[in-house]
């Protein structure tokens, strides 16, 4: 149930089949990133794969003492490219793989074009989405939902990226989706049915416990992607934004050319492995020591007097500057957030958020809105951000002030386009779309709950909001999951609380629920659960999101 | 038991990581002093030693299992202490196997056979066609030359194509109807093709070898209206009529054929840095675990043969090093630069091998110099003998003590004499040869009670001494192994008599 570890998998296994010598790998946009976020270059390189090319580049020379590992999604302007390539053949032997089903259509459409016999396989691999960390993957689908359903071609992908990870896992699950969603409902029935045609692929050796796979709408939960994010990987992605595995930096003042654009990867980075959910003061605490080691290294090397010296500077020298990558990478992306946390208020603002979203009285909450909208710090994304989450808290208070929010948005120079979006989320998100209690007011054993920890105090103002989804995921392993609110498609229920988990957020993830994933995996010895979505969101995704309702 | 370093901590205290000699003294410590500390510590330390025991008595092959049992603890009190750790850890989870995978390879070949297999049997006719044609026996006179090539194929006749079945156009006087040598079509002079003697060798000897690096292949033809029999004069090279089909095939063939014997400059090269590459590893693997146990003082690599390798590595490093430089400036000097995506494959070559040769080489450990390693030699055997003493000891107690546990059980009906004697070193004289070197029995420790394997193995402590006063390493070695392996065999004896 490691995503990472299937795709890397099903990679080095396809770069085997090839023997020894000279390789080039021949990729598709999407494919390109699949194999990016698993693999850094210089691992590839030691399996001498020397090349990586598009398929869609016209500049590609013909170089015949080249064995070509095609991997490539199972498009049809794939299947065109490759059949063009196949007649005139610019490299010596093919050995294809299709991350998904490929039809017998196409398949006899490529061997037609093979006249000259230089396919070896043909194979049907299937790693047909992004992992991101061991138990996080998404399709990278920007926009999904259009007028509330799904948006064409969206639904297709969707489902060939779903089924792609359960044949990855070996997983053939039972369907449990949100019942209120019709999205949950159509996406559900769509990879039942791939489950059934297929049915061939989905044979897999039966388990104790059947695996659940676990469909959700973002719609139920639209405050969890709004708010700001205080775990390393989470904070990145909201205030500096991830795109597998980079972030750009070239915005940040004074930075230096090579740090214009950095990689974050768990799998190469140890640093960043302990510390993606750590949180930003103990960040801060570890980049320090991680300084200090740096320093006295660095000293250490500083004095090369002796032949020994120069022999033990030699010896350590690659390792020392791969330690100063990381630091000065990681130095620079720290001091960015915490430039960013000063200059925007963004303590006070989340402290704020959190009270949104968790508890507060009305009255107060509107208080502190008022006067952060009218900080001169207060960025407008900051200020969408504040009264978004006030009107989807308090949409049906009887004294609510949305109206009045708007208006001081507009004197802050917001946006038409923008201040529009604040309904656009209401639609969204709003009381009629969800078909759960997100704030827990109307449940007497939640709203008790709450009361209690607003009396106990919480540990970390700035952290207390757990995702919606987190409750729900805890209710399925624990077998309490209602039964109206996600039913099973078809017959069938799981009698046992379930073992293997995929969970997957229609309308995208946030790194703060992915976060929450990884605590319940921690927590619960024995049971696994994976998280994807269409895309890991942040605040700059979504509002694209409804804003094309 | 092996006397590597890992097995000397076999019975370390996982909490104040103090070396207690057997299991049984290590359990009492662990509940006498750490018991109130850690719960979850003891019950797995508990669980350990009791399936470590269940391993030693089930198996006979006693040593190795103890000492992988024991390689276990250590790592599992490990893993106890790291559970702490936060952040993302890929080892959560079990190990999985490789998800799904379908092969469409034999669909896509049943698919491409039934194509390709018409193309590979027409060009075999064609080629055999070709090779009588070609013959030295085929004759050469206009008139028998006609009845022979109608032989090989026969001839469409002239009635059945009013039209070339290439451009369309009708035959007339001056277009006359020409038939090609090797399927009998029909075609007209400008839509032939024409295919030299050599070429046509080429494609049917597969010994022949071109004498010259001049490119063979169909004759070109100039634009001119003039027949080609006027362009080579009388003496040109004979050649034979086709049709463009029939090319079609036959250069596709040579395509192939050329494609499979064909290597550029860079493929050799390459090959040959692979296979240093390859040879390295394969002499790290050896040297690597030599280098470790000689620093530790052992003796059972000899220093010299770990020198050879040394140096047959840092050659093939100085090798690879060439190569890849001279793979890196292919074609740079040449008139013509190599493409664009040429060079960036040779920077790629490159900078493999120099990851390969960073990752390895300047890890590279050095070996200790003579002095050095006789200094560990001697340090080692101190040590050793530091050790055999102080396990013995221990042993000594743990017996004592598991008698008057005994004792203590069987309610003191019994008055033993307690306490064991240690008897005084009795020095025999022993008779030296000068010739050859034998062991005498002098200088060896004896005790009346004790085990007779203890015995044994003090005889061989002292053997070892004389040896290695005597110079005689080979002696040196074979003793250590025989001490080495008594000392396995007693100890296993000790547990299955304590449990």
């Amino acid at each position: 149930m490691n995503v990472i570890v299937a795709i890397k998998q099903y990679i080095s296994k396809m770069i085997e089949e090839s023997g020894p010598g000279m390789k080039v790998l021949l990729m598709d946009k999407e494919t390109t990133s699949i194999v990016s976020m698993v693999y850094a270059q210089s691992e590839i390189l030691q399996k001498e794969v020397y090349l990586f090319e598009r398929i869609d580049s016209s500049g590609r020379e013909t170089m015949k003492h080249l064995k070509c590992i095609a991997f490539l999604r199972p498009t049809r302007e794939n299947v065109e490219y490759l059949a063009q390539e196949l007649r005139m053949p610019k490299y010596g032997l093919y050995y294809i793989y299709f991350s998904n089903v490929i039809s017998k259509q196409e398949v006899k459409v490529l061997a037609e074009a093979d006249d000259q016999e230089v396919v070896r396989e043909v194979q049907e691999f299937f790693g047909d989405y992004i992992a991101v960390n061991p138990h996080l993957f998404t399709l990278n689908i920007p926009m999904c939902c259009q007028a509330l359903n799904w948006s064409p071609g969206s639904l297709t992908r969707t489902v060939e990226g779903l089924t792609s990870v359960l044949l990855s896992l070996k997983k053939c699950p039972m369907i449990r989706y949100q019942n209120s969603s019709e999205m949950a409902r159509r996406l559900a029935e769509n990879v039942r049915q791939i489950i059934n045609r297929e049915a061939a692929l989905f044979e897999f050796r039966k388990t104790d416990v059947a695996p659940v796979l676990l469909i959700l709408d973002r719609r139920d939960d639209a405050v969890t992607p709004l708010l700001n994010q205080w775990t390393y990987q989470a904070m990145v992605h909201e205030l500096l934004g991830i795109n597998n595995n980079r972030i750009n930096l070239s915005n940040v003042p004074g930075i230096s050319k090579d740090l214009q654009e950095v990689v974050l990867s768990a799998e190469h980075d140890e640093f960043y492995a302990n510390n993606m959910y750590n949180n930003f003061g103990e960040i801060g605490t570890n980049i320090k020591d991680l300084m200090e080691e740096f320093q006295n290294k660095s000293k250490s090397q500083a004095k090369v007097e002796s032949i020994a010296d120069m022999k033990a500077f030699i010896e350590n020298y690659p390792q020392f500057k791969k330690m100063s990558g990381t630091v000065s990478k990681h130095v620079t992306v720290v001091g960015e957030l915490s430039r960013l946390v000063g200059k925007h208020n963004l303590l006070e603002i989340s402290e704020t958020e959190q009270e949104l979203a968790c508890q507060g009285d009305h009255s107060a909450c509107l208080q502190r809105i008022k006067a952060l909208l009218s900080n001169e710090k207060t960025q407008q994304l900051d200020m969408l951000r504040l009264v978004m989450l006030y009107s989807l808290r308090y949409e049906s208070h009887s004294n609510n002030d949305i109206a009045g929010l708007l208006e001081v948005l507009r004197k802050k120079g917001v946006s038409d386009k923008l201040r529009h979006m604040v309904h656009g989320v209401l639609e969204y998100g709003g009381r009629k779309a969800r078909g759960s209690d997100l704030f827990g007011t109307q449940d007497a054993v939640a709203f008790t709950k709450r009361f209690f920890k607003g009396l106990k105090g919480v540990e970390n103002v700035y952290t207390q909001h757990k995702p919606y989804m987190h409750s729900v995921v805890d209710q399925l392993i624990k077998g309490k999951l209602k039964e109206g609110a996600f039913p099973y498609l078809g017959t069938s229920q799981l009698k046992e609380r379930p073992q293997d988990v995929i969970v997957f957020m229609i309308g995208g993830c946030t790194y703060e629920e992915a976060f929450a994933v990884h605590t319940l995996n921690r927590t619960n010895p024995g049971i696994r659960v994976v998280l994807g979505g269409t895309t890991v969101l942040n605040l700059k995704t979504l509002v694209l999101t409804p804003s094309s309702t | 038991m092996a006397m590597s370093a890992e097995v000397r901590e076999g019975f370390l205290c996982p909490m104040c990581m103090k070396d207690l000699g057997t299991v049984t003294m290590l359990q009492d410590h662990f509940e006498e002093e750490h018991s109130s500390e850690d719960k979850d510590v003891l019950q797995q330390l508990r669980g350990l030693l009791g399936k470590a025991k269940k391993k030693i008595l089930g198996e006979k092959d006693s040593s190795d299992m103890f000492d992988t049992s024991s390689s276990s603890m250590s790592s599992s009190t490990y893993a106890v202490s790291n559970l702490s750790v936060t952040g993302y850890d890929p080892s959560v989870w079990d190990p999985q196997e490789i998800g799904f995978v379908r092969s469409r390879t034999d669909m896509f070949k049943s698919q491409r056979g039934a194509r390709v297999d018409r193309y590979v049997v027409e060009t075999n006719k064609l080629i055999i066609r070709l090779d009588k044609l070609t013959s030295s026996d085929a004759p050469v006179e206009s008139s028998k030359r006609r009845a022979f090539e109608k032989s090989v194929v026969q001839w469409a006749p002239d009635s059945s194509v009013k039209t070339c079945q290439f451009c369309k156009r009708n035959f007339t006087l001056t277009r006359r109807r020409h038939h090609c040598r090797l399927c009998g079509d029909i075609m007209c002079d400008k839509c032939s093709q024409f295919l030299p003697h050599t070429f046509a060798k080429k494609l049917t000897d597969p010994a022949f070898q071109l004498q010259s690096d001049v490119d063979v292949g169909f004759l070109k033809r100039s634009d001119s209206n003039a027949s080609l029999n006027s362009i080579l004069g009388p003496e040109g090279d004979p050649h034979i009529r086709t049709c463009a089909n029939c090319r079609k095939l036959l250069e596709r063939r040579n395509d192939q054929m050329e494609q499979r014997n064909y290597k550029p400059a860079i493929v050799l090269l390459y090959e040959k840095m692979k296979m240093c590459v390859d040879n390295t590893e394969d002499l790290l693997r050896e040297y690597l675990p030599m280098v470790e146990s000689l620093s530790a003082g052992e003796s059972i690599h000899s220093l010299q043969k770990a020198q050879m390798y040394r140096v047959k590595i840092t050659k093939l490093y100085e090798t690879i090093d060439g190569l890849s430089k001279k793979i890196l400036n292919l074609g740079l000097n040449s008139e013509e630069e190599p493409q664009a995506k040429q060079l960036q494959l040779q920077r790629a070559i490159r900078l493999y091998a120099s990851n390969f040769m960073q990752d390895n080489m300047l890890g590279l450990q050095s070996l200790p110099s003579e002095e050095q390693y006789k200094m560990l030699q001697e340090r080692r055997t101190q040590e050793i003998q530091q050790r055999i003493a102080a396990e013995r000891l221990a042993a000594i107690e743990a017996q004592e003590r598991e008698k008057r546990l005994q004792e203590a059980k069987e309610g003191g009906h019994k008055n033993t004499p307690s306490s064991v004697k240690v008897t005084e070193e009795r020095p025999r004289s022993g008779s030296k040869k000068l010739t050859s070197w034998m062991p005498s029995e002098s200088n060896i420790n004896f005790s009346d009670r004790d085990d007779p394997m203890i015995q044994q193995m003090n005889i061989i402590r002292g053997y070892i001494k004389q040896a290695r006063q005597a110079q005689k390493f080979d002696e040196v070695n074979m003793l250590e192994q025989n001490l080495k392996e008594l000392q396995q065999e007693y100890l296993r004896q000790q547990r299955q008599n304590w449990s």
